[in-house]
């Protein structure tokens, strides 16, 4: 029953954003790259331990005819799975010239620490 | 973390899989030609344009994320449009930092466009919004489509 209802059922597509991913001093540093998105058409919501960035484009495309076209259309989309180490309450997001610049904090616990030798 | 879903993420997608995989495929083929950002086998130093012909003008748009207005040159000659700036990467001193994905990039760019012989070099305005670039070109006054009245009596 669920296959065919998969198959089917019309699937909205989503522009997956360009992406790094990078840790730094006890913080992850998570880069989308999300031309056209305003801050207002930005929703980041963690469920679970998903944390899900969705970026709507509210771009008017002028009428007329294509040229060229290489820039691809549709609203983006990404989904992370969090583990453990990574603190829920701690993300922190900005967005500029329609680049996301998530901070995630790593857990005190998930972190190396130094034992010092008595 | 940083295990990323994979999207479609469930078996009943599998036909989801294949077109995606189609889809990455052909935008690959197309890449050896036209240059794309994104993507999973590509990774071209330029952004990706649209150039739209309307009634009585020609827009150009450019994905520039993160590109500031001062890192932007744009000219005009003729009707060759050039594109050139220069995407800065967040320095921090890179030591200690640790790259799980890299699919942002940084660097110099310059993109050049032929527009058609239509287009007026004198009426030209460029905005940048959100990491969108928008030239706009308007086109010769002679080509305009006008509309002109005819009296019937």
């Amino acid at each position: 029953m669920e296959t065919t209802k998969s198959l089917t059922a019309p699937k909205r597509r989503f522009v997956n954003p360009a992406c790094s991913i990078c840790e730094d001093e006890g913080r992850v540093t998570v880069t989308l790259e999300m031309p056209g998105v305003r801050k207002e058409d930005l929703e980041i919501k963690i469920e679970g331990n998903e944390l899900v960035v969705l970026g709507k484009r509210t771009e008017s495309v002028p009428d007329g005819t294509f040229l060229v076209r290489e820039r691809r259309s549709g609203d983006f989309r990404k989904t992370f799975t969090l583990d453990e180490s990574i603190d829920h309450e701690g993300v922190d997001g900005r967005l500029a010239d329609g680049v996301l610049i998530l901070s995630l904090k790593i857990k005190e616990a998930a972190l190396p620490r130094k034992i010092s030798i008595r | 973390m940083y295990t990323n879903r994979w999207e479609p993420a469930t078996a009943v997608d599998f036909f989801d899989s294949l077109d995606f995989f189609r889809d990455e495929m052909e935008r690959w083929m197309e890449g050896v030609r036209t240059p794309e950002v994104r993507g999973i086998f590509d990774r071209t130093l330029s952004p990706a344009v649209d150039v739209i012909e309307t009634r009585d003008a020609f827009v150009v748009s450019a994905d520039v994320p993160g590109i500031s207005k001062k890192d932007l040159n744009i000219t005009l000659t003729g009707t060759v449009l050039s594109i050139q700036g220069e995407k800065k990467e967040e320095d921090k001193g890179d030591k200690g930092r640790k790259f799980f994905r890299r699919e942002t990039w940084a660097g110099n760019f310059r993109r050049t466009l032929d527009l058609p012989e239509t287009a007026d070099p004198e009426k030209v305005s460029a905005d940048l919004k959100d990491g969108v670039l928008t030239v706009t070109i308007q086109k010769r006054e002679e080509v305009k489509p006008r509309l002109i009245s005819v009296n019937v009596n």
